[in-house]
């Protein structure tokens, strides 16, 4: 069900079209209104807010949390089935339980420990293109590269011994949407993925390293403390989170600049320069840019009201759920000049693709340099990379992530 | 309702000059009037460090000390933290008090 009657070209959901056809709906659509009631395929209704502001004043306000989901009082309404390990994670806590578990972790992954994680991203970004370069093309992007990168990163964060990165790599690659296994091999996977990882926090109490279990770890002994459960739980969030969606953005980033000649071009002409633009214009744009047919409907996780709370004018009543589309907050043109347009040199790029508030991403700083380097240096040692026929997307799963690029140089 | 003027002074060295509601942040009256350089990503929840600022150093005596919230968010900004350094959300706008922040180079 969606509102009784919307004005003709402002209907949402919609269907797939042309990707300029659909941010000229989303654009009609938020001039209309700020959000649109819709029943997602699981969990029943929700409100799916359109507005960038109005999105941001939700994300925003506390009166919005996640508690019943996690305790399961109410499904979570969503393209699929919410996966139940997900909801024992820090992104179903509602603060203070929330701020703390958090914090513990930010303090990790802040834009300048990740700085210093950037040299040996570029150095690991140019071996893989080395490999890529000997065996000679076409290579298929997502399995050569996009996936590796994001691997690597995560097991030096972690601090995973570059002994187990064989084993760690195989059992992580379960939780990817791109793995295809069956869901006995995913759940094997996992449940090895998480023996291995208690292992590796007791060794990192007992010995701590310059890592990020340890840190986790040590924090126990001061006044916020973590259990080997909850530190366990924030590992495997930052493994499903942190490699599956950088994977797709390096992914779609690479696409998206192939498919725009004039903005590769000016890529290549000040690749460093332009890396940081770039990288928020493809978070915000990437997926219009891929030369595929644009769905509207649904988007980030959802929120539920604890009492009446009034948004852009709009009433959403206690009990119910609400999320933000970041595709429709992105091309909203109250907030985005010409958000039609790809411009890779966009300097204010206020978009929500990696969310606002209390649970925006916590991995932000370590996504946006993976996604900075993955996209400067193949362009720097491939530059007349290309394309060798259409990319493939498995529509039926959480992410809808790329999971074959053929390219050749 | 009552206003006050914001001076915020980019990393290139232009000022906007942005007439803000009082009791509104520095944070929300920099995104809510398009000053880049101000993110803002957790929306004034001191869960972020992209809303970074350099107070003017005669204005600093004019808040409070910042909370160990504060404090510790600051050590984890994208530019280097000064003595006048401090999150912008914590910064409110009060009646007659005019403000002049410079932002950093980089917030993210």
């Amino acid at each position: 069900m969606t509102e009784a009657t919307v004005p003709a070209g402002t209907e949402y959901p919609f269907a797939p079209m042309p990707h300029t056809e659909a941010i000229e709906q989303y654009k009609r659509i938020a001039a209309d209104r700020p959000m649109t009631r819709m029943t997602m395929p699981f969990g029943g209704d929700v409100w799916v807010i359109h507005r960038n502001q109005a999105a941001r004043d939700m994300l925003g306000d506390p009166r919005f949390v996640r508690e019943p989901f996690r305790t399961g009082e109410r499904a979570v309404p969503y393209f699929v089935e919410f996966p139940d390990f997900l909801k024992a994670t820090v992104q179903f806590a509602d603060p203070p339980e929330h701020t703390k578990l958090r914090r513990l972790v930010q303090k990790a992954i802040t834009p300048r420990s990740v700085n210093a994680m950037r040299d040996s991203a570029v150095a690991f970004a140019n071996e893989l293109i080395d490999a890529m370069v000997a065996k000679g093309p076409p290579a298929n992007l997502v399995h050569d590269y996009a996936i590796a990168l994001p691997i690597q990163m995560l097991s030096n964060l972690l601090g995973v011994p570059p002994e187990d990165r064989e084993k760690f790599e195989k059992w992580s690659h379960s939780t990817l949407s791109v793995a295809g296994m069956t869901e006995d091999e995913i759940a094997a996977n996992m449940m090895e993925l998480a023996i291995y990882m208690s292992g590796l926090i007791a060794q990192r109490r007992a010995e701590p390293r310059d890592d990020l279990l340890s840190a986790l770890a040590a924090a126990r002994d001061k006044d916020d403390t973590l259990t080997d459960d909850e530190i366990l739980t924030m590992a495997i969030l930052l493994i499903v989170g942190g490699f599956d969606n950088t994977a797709n953005f390096i992914t779609i980033g690479i696409l998206s600049l192939l498919r725009n000649d004039d903005q590769r071009e000016l890529f290549l002409s000040d690749i460093d320069g332009l890396a940081a633009t770039a990288a928020e214009e493809v978070l915000r744009h990437g997926r219009m840019q891929m030369g595929l047919p644009v769905a509207g409907g649904g988007g980030l996780v959802p929120f539920v009201a604890t009492e009446d709370v009034e948004i852009d004018g709009r009433v959403i009543a206690a009990g119910e759920a609400v999320l933000v589309d970041p595709s429709a907050a992105g091309h909203d043109p109250q907030a985005v000049e010409t958000p039609e347009r790809m411009d890779i040199t966009r300097q204010n790029n206020p978009h929500l693709t990696l969310s606002y508030g209390v649970h925006h991403c916590l991995g932000a700083p370590l996504a946006r340099m993976e996604l900075q380097v993955g996209l400067s240096e193949i362009f720097r040692r491939l530059p007349g990379l290309k394309s060798e026929g259409p990319a493939e997307i498995d529509m039926n799963n959480l992410t809808q992530p790329v999971t074959n690029l053929p390219v050749s140089w | 309702m009552t206003t006050t003027t914001v001076h915020y002074r980019t990393p290139t060295g232009e000022v906007h000059s942005i007439e803000g509601t009082v009791g509104d942040s520095v944070m929300v009256t920099a995104v809510r009037n398009g000053v880049t350089g101000i993110v803002g990503q957790c929306g004034g929840n001191l869960s972020c460090a992209t809303c970074h600022v350099y107070l003017a150093e005669d204005e600093l005596p004019r808040y409070p000390e910042m909370d160990e919230m504060e404090d510790e968010m600051l050590d984890c900004t994208a530019a280097d933290r000064e003595d006048n350094s401090r999150l912008s959300c914590q910064l409110d706008l009060r009646a007659g008090e005019e403000l002049h922040v410079t932002i950093p180079d980089a917030q993210q």
